[in-house]
């Protein structure tokens, strides 16, 4: 590999690889215990049925076991997370009143260029606490809802109770336990009946105090008719002890509305990212998952979709690129409980430098979801032979007129594509560069132009150096 | 979610010491079968997390059956069949009879239990029993087989022979009520090829009662560059439960295929492992079950790319009517020495019924990126229209045309079993499932 092509690629991580030192207006002690629950949501003010609701997920968090069918979680160590960081006093609607050091911190980030450029709102979340959230003027007066969880938890309290906790159930596993128990900061996003919100919604999420754990919430409700597209970002400072991100995602997709969301994960290798991502599809809706995991030490996550509504649709499109010292055991859900539902998921796995990626997913047609179809494909890269890739899918049809069909591949860069490109003049690492960019091309042709610009800029740096 | 161990009653160091009664019986035999006991005693019937959802032994009556204790010598006796070059016939639990042709005579085959082996002092043959680890230690099924068999069945084929007529390994199950556990070992030495027809059949009398229990293995060993077609066709009653385990160790360029038929039992579990040791070896297996009325077809197969240039063909395919189920297991592991690796898994399921089901879980796990191929595919589906109309629009009636497509799709089974006339057994025993279908269809 020449300087050339290095210098070629700008290295933008180490401007993510910063922390700020700041004075937190609350932190918690590490550790979990009741008092912790019960100081969270004295902090934040809370009804008395959402202490409930965190205690008794805090009891099956406490009897629950530690999954055991994926290695390397025995390692967190729960007692030394601090789980609950504020950093400012309220959620700010407006850039300038965010505080000075938070705000130079998502300036580098290139937040607010961001929105001014293409989005139709953001939010940002620092630690513990959503620090910024706006909307543009025209969607609020349509009722478009974009805030903090916490602060909808208030301004909106019949239509958060009626949804909260109805997708993914705090007893649904170890970490939605946790979740519902010490949960803070999050999007809340309510779409009318019939409102087309043009261009996404944009969450940030910065973890930046060492052992902390975030512990988001979101609930995304999109009333029937009703479409918007969610998009996440991540990072985190690299501290040499890890850190903890156990979010919640519920998405509820009324009838004929259709809901994207997309997540680009890059927290850094010292992250345990273990993330419920599960929506509702009603009648003839249409939920999207485009996610992306490229950063943090293990990730768990499989977005899932459960179409509970004749005729609803799914589409998962899961990405992962896994480096050094990382598993990425990732994948997708589709669950068939009702008539002609349609699901596709789509996975593309990279693994290099001593990597592992595993799809983990499962297709499901239930008795009574008749006409059912779902395709399943599974493509994984492995670039040299110190990587491990694995493919666990899961196949449950309980139906007779379901096609199903599933197709997994598992390879290296073919030399013959590399040889083609170089006598193309290209260098051999340019060629593998484009051949994975080619690769993983079927998710960033669904990103907007800004995000599939960064994300290939992500993979060529996870690329560099990768070649003996 | 943790899994139970199996608690077998007829499992225990007493039965194990009262099977090895035979004369003959080496001490390392009765020490393997002590550490199977503990093993089964202490081991989760399920210890691979990635199939411990898809584990359902609700059928079983385990305690509602006579298992025997007996050991069981083989001796001669039987009538050989038309085209075979050997039988071996075990009936229930009481006997175990073998009858020789002359090429199995000419070629020094050997047939006999495991301690009339070590009598016979064919050091060969008992190495490659011995040192072989034939079954796998963490599968608690497994260790049932090695704790309390009652009769160890060895055929082996001596370097260089060439057995062209197949060898016939005939099981019968017991009375109902009664159960029996036994272990086939197949050895092959260094260039030998040889062709195996296993049938599990009914007990003669088949008289349906209380459940009963059939528990066996087929452990396969094959020296470098010999070469075994094994073909096996399991047609017990509905209320048997068979477990069967299926070991397969392949040296330098041996070659393997099984062809595998599963008709009957409640509950049909099988596992088979391969073992692709020696560089250049390869194994084809192509398996399938129909299951009718309330069957369970639980295929679990394991295939471990070990040395270089290995290949793996495998196909698992399923037809589920009325209320039957299958769940098709499979991992695939590619080792990091297992350069030049070519693996495919195929798991295919067809429901026939509103009230069946098909679990498919290919999975791969590849720590070697260098290979030909490393693929799975799968998919469930009802029979395909476009065919059924492509066949009616030849002159057939719908459910002859329904009928032809569901056979055609277990075909690749039935061609190759080795003898003609099992062979269209086979297909008598298809066709025999198919008016289920249409009453399931009519209902």
């Amino acid at each position: 590999m020449t300087t050339d092509t290095r210098s070629a690629v700008q290295d933008r991580r180490a401007e993510y690889a910063f922390h700020d030192d700041l004075i937190y207006l609350h932190e918690a002690k590490r550790g979990l215990t009741r008092a912790t629950i019960e100081e969270i949501s004295s902090i934040k003010g809370e009804p008395e049925w959402m202490l409930q609701y965190r205690l008794r997920a805090y009891d099956h968090f406490l009897k629950r076991p530690m999954p055991s069918w994926t290695d390397g979680l025995d390692r967190i160590d729960f007692d030394k997370i601090v789980y609950y960081r504020k950093p400012s006093e309220r959620e700010e609607k407006s850039w300038d009143d965010v505080p000075d050091q938070i705000k130079a911190t998502f300036e580098r980030l290139g937040i607010p260029e961001a929105e001014r450029k293409f989005l139709a709102g953001v939010g940002a979340q620092y630690d513990s606490e959503v620090v910024y959230h706006s909307v543009k003027e025209e969607l609020s007066k349509l009722g478009v809802v974009f805030m903090g969880t916490d602060q909808a938890l208030h301004e909106y309290p019949d239509i958060f109770r009626k949804y909260f906790g109805t997708v993914v159930p705090a007893e649904d596993n170890k970490f939605s336990a946790l979740n519902g128990a010490v949960w803070s900061g999050g999007s809340f996003v309510y779409v009318p009946k019939g409102v087309e919100v043009p261009l996404p919604l944009q969450a940030y999420f910065r973890i930046n105090g060492e052992n902390t754990g975030q512990f988001e919430r979101t609930l995304i409700v999109v009333d029937e008719g009703a479409s918007v597209h969610y998009i996440e970002g991540c990072t985190a400072p690299i501290y040499a002890t890890d850190s903890l991100h156990v979010a919640v995602v519920e998405v509820v997709a009324l009838a004929r509305s259709r809901v994207r969301y997309t997540t680009i994960q890059n927290w850094s290798n010292d992250v345990y990212n273990l993330v419920t991502k599960r929506a509702h599809a009603y009648e003839d809706s249409t939920v999207e998952w485009i996610d992306a995991n490229t950063g943090s030490r293990k990730t768990v996550k499989y977005p899932s979709i459960y179409l509970r509504g004749r005729g609803a649709t799914a589409d998962i499109i899961s990405v992962a690129v896994a480096g050094r010292g990382q598993h990425q055991d990732t994948g997708a859900k589709a669950i068939h409980l009702a008539p002609d539902t349609r699901s596709r998921i789509v996975s593309k796995s990279v693994s290099k430098d001593g990597g592992r990626a595993s799809y983990r997913g499962q297709v499901k047609v239930s008795p009574g979801a008749t006409g059912a179809v779902a395709s399943v494909r599974c493509d994984a890269l492995m670039l040299d032979d110190e990587s491990r890739s694995d493919t666990y899918p899961y196949i449950d049809i309980q139906e007779d007129d379901t096609s199903l069909s599933h197709e997994a591949t598992v390879g290296r860069i073919s030399a013959d594509q590399v040889f083609y490109l170089m006598s193309r003049g290209l260098t051999e690492n340019e060629a593998q560069n484009l051949i994975v960019q080619g690769f993983l091309e079927v998710f960033t042709k669904e990103l907007p132009m800004e995000y599939a610009i960064e994300f290939n800029r992500l993979v060529k740096l996870e690329m560099e150096g990768s070649l003996g | 979610m943790s899994v139970p161990s199996l608690a077998l009653a007829f499992v225990s160091e007493e039965a194990a010491r009262a099977a090895s009664d035979l004369v003959g019986e080496p001490d390392w035999r009765l020490a393997q079968r002590l550490e199977a006991v503990e093993r089964v005693r202490t081991l989760p019937a399920e210890t691979n997390q990635l199939f411990t959802p898809y584990l359902d032994l609700r059928a079983t009556r385990f305690g509602e059956v006579a298992v025997a204790t007996t050991a069981r010598p083989v001796t001669d006796g039987g009538t050989l069949p038309e085209g075979a070059s050997l039988l071996v016939e075990v009936a229930g639990a009481t006997s175990a009879t073998r009858v020789l042709g002359p090429d199995a005579i000419a070629g020094g085959v050997i047939v006999d239990d495991l301690a009339g082996v070590v009598r016979s002092g064919a050091a060969w043959v008992v190495d490659a029993i011995r040192d072989g680890a034939t079954l796998p230690v963490e599968d608690p099924f497994a260790q049932v087989a090695a704790a309390v068999s009652t009769l160890d069945l060895v055929v082996a084929v001596p370097a260089g022979v060439r057995l062209e007529q197949p060898i016939v390994i005939r099981w019968r199950a017991g009375a109902p009520g009664t159960g029996s556990v036994g272990r086939t070992f197949l050895v092959l030495g260094e260039g030998a090829s040889a062709r195996v027809l296993e049938e599990q059949l009914p007990d003669a009398a088949t008289d349906s009662g209380p459940q009963r229990l059939w528990w066996g293995t087929t452990e396969v060993s094959l020296a470098a560059h010999a070469s075994l077609e094994l073909a096996g066709l399991q047609d017990f009653d509905q209320d048997t439960v068979a477990v069967v385990n299926r070991d397969a160790r392949l040296d330098e360029g041996a070659r393997l295929q099984w062809a595998l038929a599963s008709l009957g039992g409640v509950l049909h579990r099988s596992r088979i492992d391969n073992r692709l040791l020696g560089r250049g070896s390869s194994v084809h297996q192509v398996e399938i079950g129909f299951g009718s009325g309330a069957q369970l077809f639980d295929l679990t197969s394991y295939t471990r790319h070990i040395g270089e240039d290995t290949t793996g063909d495998l196909l698992s395919k399923g037809v589920f009517t009325d209320r039957s189920r299958g769940y098709i297991k499979g991992l695939i592991e590619i080792q990091r020495t297992a350069l030049g690796t070519d693996s495919y898994l195929g798991e295919f399921g067809m429901l026939l019924t509103k009230r069946s089901r098909s679990v498919t879980i290919p999975s791969l796990e590849i720590d070697q990126p260098n290979v030909r191929r490393a693929a799975h595919s799968s998919s469930v589906g009802p029979i395909d229209e476009a065919q059924v109309f492509y066949l009616m629009s030849r002159g057939l009636d719908r459910e002859t045309a329904r009928k032809a497509i569901v056979l055609g799709f277990l075909e690749p089974v039935v061609a190759r079993i080795p003898l003609p006339e099992v062979q269209e057994r086979l297909r008598a025993l298809l066709d025999a499932k198919w008016p289920r279908v249409e009453s399931a269809i009519a209902a």
